[in-house]
């Protein structure tokens, strides 16, 4: 029970601390605040005393704190505020944006799994074997070619040369495939990794030959003993596959120009509108925070001996 | 180590050198050969508005590696001081420092590095600032993981009894067994850096024209993907050679530590 | 002048130490028996501020002991030992911390003493044997002029001749030097040897105190009584008696 209360007592100062960090960072954005929320509001130049109306409104001129609490109260209540460029409320546009980017992340997710799991499990089989070494040799240069050359050379090959597939926009169900592709590829590769080395750990464990010996079936070996021992790192890794499979998100939309949360953030950032950047960094604190605290909670489960990851 | 130094070395001398061994200045804008292909006055070819390929992709060494190696750095020394200050601070102290990097981590770091050096407009400082604010966590939580037990260690009961202050306590007891650890994670942060950096370049908000940098030259190849493809063959092929060295210049160190090391 | 008073501390909600009450003074040697469990490391690490005590103080000449600078030998000679250093760093460690100026000849006549080769001094930890090491951890000890050197189970880690030599070594040294020395141990051989006093440990209690002639005579406790005679039994203490 205080294992619970810890744990969330550090989910609620994590937030914390990321909204202080957003919040300190618009506070030093270049241009003046009041300004950019006159424009928003009136849309029209506005005369100073108007300014200074908005800066008493909005805690400005009572110094960071003051502005801070300003700015945290619509938040908390669930309140994005409106685009300070087109007026528009904020969150029915981000939630159209992460409905068209849940589906690439999760194909790229799906993707990733079916490319990594079977390859890590045959390869592991015969450690150092040459399907081990290709396989490691394909992760370590997975990981180090960037999304974005990969979907420049998918494009490349798929719709320029081939002419299979096309390339930009998000018309068809067949504008997936290549952006799902990209980010899969991506997750492939990281997976790979860290799947051959649970997986060989789990395939090391001291007893297992005892029970070779004693003629079970080499099948059941792997169900009862093998797997298990290999996803306690799994839930770790989806947490890990999620941050990537975000920033991937934001690159893949931007090559392909598809609509989703990714160019939403990136054009918000463009046209310096700030109430959407911030609708989309608390957003992903608070999707990250959760999974953290689910994936403590799990370890918890799955391992009683564990009492915090870092501990 | 020793593949560690020699890595360093090289690419030290590449980012330092580079721009010397260019046939041309990467920003002559030569209209008549633009998009010329390999061959001839330009090795590489010419972009579209008719630049040197080779001489950019040199000039964008020096910017990409420099870049990178002054940002893994001052994150290897936030970082690490941050980690000592955790481990050393007691439990209250460590509780705190813990909960920042933790809101720190709370986010993917290149949707963090994009926010930050978008926020604060465009530029090599926005860029530094944003890379390195995402890029010390690592550092911290490794510094502090192995500096944690050191409390309880003979010699530093021992510095304590007499009399050394924490900072020499820190510099003489602490990072030399540290160092091991955080040259390996550092190798990791550089090959990050490097991603970053090209990143952010080609979503516009890295490093900003005419500068050569492999990122930017990726953007702009982009739109000559049809016509010219092998104009962001080259960049990309920079960035991949660069990052694979790094990865597995940093693999080998790993496995050269000891297990005890390689565990902490 | 040590003094220990009503020193309490607790581990995970339990006592290990109940209000232990101890004097010192310079030039003497009390030695602190009593059997794994007792609480011996802890009291140690209690009065040096290693492990947190809940009550009570440790002074000497009536200030915090820690301000007087006291030293540590302790029962692992080598991890006293920075590996990334030479030894010759960590034995000067108290000098170069605290800005001293030390004596002409004071290492020199210090290694000569405890019959050391000064050039181990340019060595590293693992370079040099069990037994070195540890006289090398007195070297340190001793190299500022501490008013009191605390020894943790000094000679367990040495065979049994080492264990005699050593001991013999530390004993001339404190009639030259003159400080206070407190010893953890469980070897009542060792103790009757050379300790002024005793003070018996057992469970976080001070269990007897006493000079260790009587002590040694004639126990006034049955744990004290039943210790003297195990260690008669097993040939470690010759009869007083």
């Amino acid at each position: 029970m205080t294992a619970l209360v810890d744990v969330l007592l550090r989910a609620v100062v994590v937030l914390a601390g990321t909204a202080l960090a957003t919040f300190a960072l618009l506070w030093h954005a270049p241009g003046d605040p009041a300004l950019a929320i006159a424009v928003a509001r009136y849309d029209a130049v506005v005369p100073p005393e108007v300014l200074d109306q908005i800066r008493a409104q909005a805690g400005l001129d009572a110094g960071f704190w003051s502005a801070f609490r300003h700015w945290i109260t619509p938040i908390l209540t669930g309140d994005f505020g409106s685009s300070s460029v087109s007026g528009r409320p904020v969150w029915p546009d981000l939630r159209d944006a992460i409905a068209l980017t849940v589906p690439l992340a999760l194909a790229g997710l799906a993707i990733g799994l079916v490319l990594s799991v079977p390859l890590a499990v045959f390869a592991t089989r015969r450690p150092g074997g040459w399907l081990d070494r290709s396989t490691v040799a394909v992760a370590s240069l997975g990981a180090a070619i960037p999304a974005y050359w990969l979907g420049l050379l998918l494009i490349l090959l798929f719709a320029v040369h081939l002419g299979w597939l096309p390339a930009m926009g998000a018309q068809t169900a067949a504008h997936m495939i290549l952006p799902a592709l990209t980010l899969g590829l991506g997750v492939a590769a990281s997976l790979m990794r860290i799947l051959r080395s649970g997986l060989l750990e789990a395939r090391g464990q001291p007893f297992l030959p005892a029970l070779a010996r004693r003629g079970v079936a080499r099948n059941r070996i792997g169900r009862d003993h093998v797997a298990p021992h290999a996803a306690v790192p799994v839930v770790t890794v989806l947490g890990l596959e999620l941050a990537f499979l975000l920033e991937g998100a934001v690159i893949v939309e931007v090559i392909f120009a598809r609509p989703g949360l990714g160019s939403f953030l990136v054009q918000a950032i463009s046209a310096r509108d700030f109430p959407k950047v911030q609708a989309v960094v608390i957003l992903t604190a608070l999707l990250f925070v959760t999974v953290n605290l689910l994936i403590d909670l799990t370890y918890r489960l799955l391992d009683p001996r564990t009492g915090s990851r870092d501990a | 180590m020793r593949s560690v130094l020699m890595l360093t070395a090289v690419l030290g001398l590449l980012a330092v050198f580079g721009p010397s061994l260019a046939p041309h200045d990467p920003t002559a804008i030569d209209i008549p050969n633009r998009l010329a292909p390999p061959g001839g006055v330009y090795p590489l070819g010419t972009d579209a508005i008719g630049r040197c390929v080779l001489s950019r992709l040199l000039h964008g060494a020096s910017w990409s590696l420099g870049l990178a190696f002054l940002v893994s750095v001052i994150g290897l020394i936030a970082g690490t001081l941050i980690g000592l200050v955790a481990a050393m601070g007691g439990r209250f102290v460590d509780w705190i420092v813990m909960r920042a990097t933790d809101s720190f981590l709370a986010f993917p770091d290149l949707v963090a590095a994009v926010v930050i050096a978008g926020v604060l407009g465009a530029g090599t400082g926005s860029l530094v600032f944003a890379l390195t604010v995402t890029g010390w966590m690592r550092y911290a939580r490794v510094a502090r993981g192995i500096g944690l037990s050191f409390g309880s260690r003979g010699h530093v009961i021992q510095a304590r009894l007499a009399g050394l202050s924490p900072v020499a306590i820190a510099r003489w007891h602490y990072l030399p067994a540290l160092a091991p650890s955080l040259v390996v994670v550092w190798t990791g942060m550089l090959a990050r850096a490097i991603l970053g950096i090209s990143a952010l370049g080609f979503l516009g908000f890295g490093v900003q024209p005419p500068t050569p940098e492999w990122g930017t030259m990726l953007l702009d190849a982009r739109v000559h993907l049809r016509s010219t493809p092998l104009l962001m063959i080259w960049p990309g092929l920079a960035i991949v050679a660069t990052v694979l060295a790094i990865n597995l210049a940093g693999d080998a160190l790993r496995d050269s530590l000891s297990p005890q090391e390689r565990s902490a | 002048m040590l003094r220990v008073e009503a020193l309490f501390v607790e581990r995970g909600g339990r006592p290990v130490l109940h209000g232990v009450d101890l004097t010192l003074a310079p030039g003497r040697t009390l030695a602190v028996i009593g059997e794994s469990g007792a609480g011996k490391s802890t009291l140690i690490g209690a009065m040096l501020g290693i492990v947190r005590s809940r009550s009570g103080s440790v002074t000497w000449d009536g200030g915090d002991l820690r301000t007087a600078y006291p030293s540590l030998v302790m029962q692992e000679p080598r991890a006293a030992f920075n590996p990334a250093l030479s030894l010759r760093r960590s034995v000067m460690e108290p000098v170069r911390a605290r800005r001293l100026e030390l004596p002409d000849g004071r290492i020199g006549r210090l290694c000569a003493g405890l019959e050391l080769d000064p050039g181990l001094l340019d060595r590293r930890p693992h370079e040099v044997s069990i037994g070195q090491a540890q006289r090398l951890g007195i070297l340190r000890a001793l190299i500022a002029s501490p008013p009191i050197v605390l020894f943790d189970e000094p000679l367990s880690a040495l065979d049994a001749v080492t264990q005699k030599h050593t001991a013999s070594l530390i004993a001339a040294l404190q009639r030259e030097e003159g400080f206070a020395a407190l010893v953890v141990t469980h070897d009542l051989g060792y103790a009757a040897a050379h300790a002024d006093d005793v003070v018996i440990l057992r469970n976080g209690r001070i269990e007897e105190a006493a000079a260790a002639q009587s002590f040694f005579r004639a126990p006034r406790t049955a744990y004290g009584r039943a210790l003297r005679e195990a260690a008669l039994a097993l040939g470690a203490l010759e009869r007083i008696a």
